[in-house]
């Protein structure tokens, strides 16, 4: 990470606060629209894919019915549901918008999500052993951590991971790496299981019982269709997420770097361990603007659709100061995810991670 | 039918599944408020039927609640909801027709004053059409005309005439059996509102004594005075009722207090916010909002709402006046004090209104 003085890092703070503050300034009846129109179009989605459908005897319009469930489920998670547990709405007053209250469509509960993912996430972005997310505690990404021989077949847990993610993000504050070195007991975990198991049972109960068999007749083309529209929601929102931290360049920092850090130090952690990737405006909003990932771990509670806007400030900030504001391709973004996953697959001399600071 | 559904606890179940959300109904909310609001589940919705211009600064809103909507009984008050600038705001005003109106035709009516600087209200002056779709929420209050019928004496200021006009609707409907007098105090005859209505309600309901007195009329002020309650029948048995500015509700009470008028007998209502004198005891200290593993101090009469607010929460909240527990949650230790009425909570566990409870030494909240 690039070294900085505390006044630069207090400078670095203020220059960042600015574009905050403006923004919070100007919030008011164009967020409320956005979000309120995403709302509108995830309950179109939702509807429309549940009742085409069973019609999904016809080849055709079973792509169609999956693809729009697996859209519904996608905005839903991401632009909405993850932006709203932010708080980025709470300004709004609504109670179907609130951060505390939030549910959504996966089955990871909003509590955990918001204990899990908000607060140790976001709060310890990128610090080795403290940020749970770095890796999901399967996936080695960092010389960092010492090589163990089954890290040498990473890309299946990564395959695995991709494809039942929301079962995987369900489970995450298990902490099972910690139940392995009985550091916890799996009795403090029991609350967590039953909320886990209510909210889990819950989805599989609708996605794979439900509406089966209200659908009878076509129940195996429902469940293939529902299994199909999760499996696109799980293999979108991991890929989107994995290019968010663990893209070439993106940083990672050791606890004691972070010790009684400032205000200024956790912007700057938060600019060099993110990275963006490009595109159009539906990708931006399919990826809940976590293509923003930099602006979005800056200001996680602004309204995600403001990233766009508040981007070039975010780099002219970056540019001022000599810090890398990281961004590409999604293609070219997403390449440099798998070869840091295979790279760390092997140890430190055979995988040649000497040749970057990653 | 969605209505029926959700009345249905099977369904009512099955919906938290499917849906991921304990109102399950206002699931489909966003598509049926751009086609047909008065659908919507997740709050009670009333279209605005007829916006009348009072005075210059007073309007009524005529009001046409859904029918689930349950109903009011005379000087009752309700939390309106609307979004201005992208925020939801709730407010609480006075319903100020008879209940008969609700019970016969499906409307009631609200008499809104224009606040200088409030947001709603000027929202609702300078914006609101017909046509348009609230939020209504159930009735509350408890200025309630006795029964059966004695005496009454009403002493209204501005517009807190609006329970008021309520009342008196409703005795005139039913015909009421005992004298009643209203003084109403306003600055110029300009801000009378309902005039016509009052008026009229006079000539056809012969126990109703109505005195309209302009207070900025004259060169000195002409506010409530002894003769004005001299000139009252009977006035010791009276059942008194206050409505209206801080001001005129503290001058009524000391006169009638010298008329040997009880404090039993003298009922009033929310206008302004009361506030109680919370005294110098030692108020602020150590909050912990632990929902969210905060630690902040404060100092002085902030409320919980301040303080949660000021440590960057953003906790939901309604009227902030204590009206509308929008802002309800858990205090799980710690003593608090009510705003309103100055009395301290218990030490232990249990349910606060963030708005008007302020902290006397260290507490815990769950947000």
């Amino acid at each position: 990470m690039k070294h900085m003085t505390e006044t630069q890092l207090s400078e670095l703070e203020k220059d960042l606060n600015a574009i905050r503050d403006e923004v919070i300034a100007d919030l008011g009846e164009r967020d409320a629209q956005h979000i309120r129109r995403m709302v509108r179009l995830h309950r179109m989605l939702e509807v429309g894919g549940r009742v085409m459908m069973p019609l999904g005897v016809i080849p055709p319009v079973f792509v169609a019915a999956t693809a729009t469930l697996g859209a519904a489920k996608i905005l839903e998670n991401m632009e909405i549901g993850h932006n709203v547990m932010h708080g980025q709405y709470d300004w709004m007053n609504d109670p179907g918008l609130h951060s505390q209250t939030y549910e959504w469509d996966t089955v990871c509960t909003g509590d955990s999500w918001r204990r899990t993912h908000n607060y140790e996430h976001h709060t310890y972005t990128n610090i080795i052993g403290k940020d749970r997310d770095y890796g999901y505690a399967v996936l080695r990404l960092s010389d960092d951590e010492p090589w163990k021989p089954w890290h040498a077949l990473q890309f299946i847990n990564y395959v695995l991971l991709s494809v039942f993610f929301q079962w995987g993000v369900g489970l995450h504050e298990l902490e099972t790496e910690k139940l392995r070195r009985r550091e916890i007991s799996w009795r403090e975990k029991l609350p967590f299981l039953k909320e886990f198991a209510r909210k889990g049972g819950r989805q599989a109960f609708k996605d794979y019982v439900f509406f089966p068999l209200v659908t009878f007749p076509v129940a195996p083309i429902v469940l293939a269709g529902n299994l199909g529209a999760n499996l696109i929601r799980n293999l979108w929102s991991s890929t989107v997420i994995f290019c968010g931290h663990f893209t070439q360049g993106a940083e990672t920092f050791s606890e004691e770097e972070c010790e009684g850090e400032s205000k200024g130090h956790w912007y700057l952690r938060q600019l060099s361990g993110s990275s963006n990737f490009t595109g159009g405006r539906w990708l931006h909003i399919l990826s809940g603007h976590l293509s923003y990932q930099v602006e979005h771990h800056v200001f996680p509670d602004l309204p995600a659709h403001r990233y766009p806007e508040i981007s070039g400030k975010v780099q002219a900030v970056c540019q001022k100061h000599g810090i890398h504001y990281n961004t590409g391709s999604f293609a070219r973004q997403y390449g440099t995810v798998l070869k840091r996953i295979l790279r760390h697959s092997l140890p430190e001399r055979l995988g040649g991670g000497a040749a970057t600071t990653a | 039918m969605l209505a029926k559904q959700a009345r249905s606890r099977t369904l009512h179940w099955l919906g938290r599944q499917l849906f991921n959300r304990d109102d399950p109904a206002g699931f489909f909310d966003p598509l049926l408020e751009p086609i047909k609001p008065m659908w919507v589940q997740g709050y009670t919705p009333a279209r605005v039927e007829q916006i009348i211009q009072e005075t210059p600064d007073t309007k009524t809103l005529v009001l046409q609640p859904s029918r689930r909507w349950p109903g009011f009984r005379a000087g009752q008050h309700v939390n309106i909801c609307i979004d201005v600038g992208g925020i939801r705001r709730n407010r609480s005003f006075s319903l100020s027709s008879s209940p008969i109106l609700w019970q016969e035709q499906g409307r009631a009516t609200l008499t809104i004053k224009r606040l200088p600087g409030g947001r709603v209200t000027n929202w609702i002056h300078d914006d609101l059409q017909t046509g348009t779709v609230i939020g209504i929420g159930e009735a509350f209050g408890d200025f309630q005309i006795p029964e059966p019928a004695q005496p009454v004496l009403f002493i209204a200021g501005g517009s807190g005439i609006t329970p008021v006009l309520s009342q008196l609707a409703t005795m005139a409907a039913t015909n009421y059996r005992a004298p009643v007098t209203l003084l109403y105090f306003v600055r110029t005859a300009d801000d009378v509102i309902a005039r016509e209505t009052l008026q009229a309600l006079a000539a056809r309901y012969g126990a109703l004594t109505l005195h309209i007195i302009t207070t900025h009329e004259t060169d000195a002020p002409r506010y409530l005075c002894d003769a004005d309650l001299d000139a009252i029948p009977g006035i010791k048995a009276r059942q008194v009722y206050l409505c209206g500015p801080k001001g005129l509700m503290d001058l009524a009470r000391e006169l009638l207090h010298q008329h040997g008028i009880a404090d039993t007998d003298i009922h009033s209502t929310f206008f302004s916010v009361p506030q109680a004198n919370l005294g110098n005891e030692a108020l602020g200290g150590q909050v912990r909002l632990s929902g969210s593993g905060l630690d902040v101090g404060s100092e002085g009469d902030a409320s919980l709402l301040d303080i949660a607010e000021a440590a960057g929460l953003s906790p939901r909240y309604g009227c902030r006046m204590g009206i509308c527990h929008q802002c309800s949650c858990r205090k799980t230790a710690g003593t608090v004090i009510n705003r309103l009425t100055g009395q301290a909570s218990g030490p232990g566990e249990e349910n606060i209104q963030l708005c008007i409870s302020v902290p006397r030494g260290p507490v815990s909240i769950d947000i």
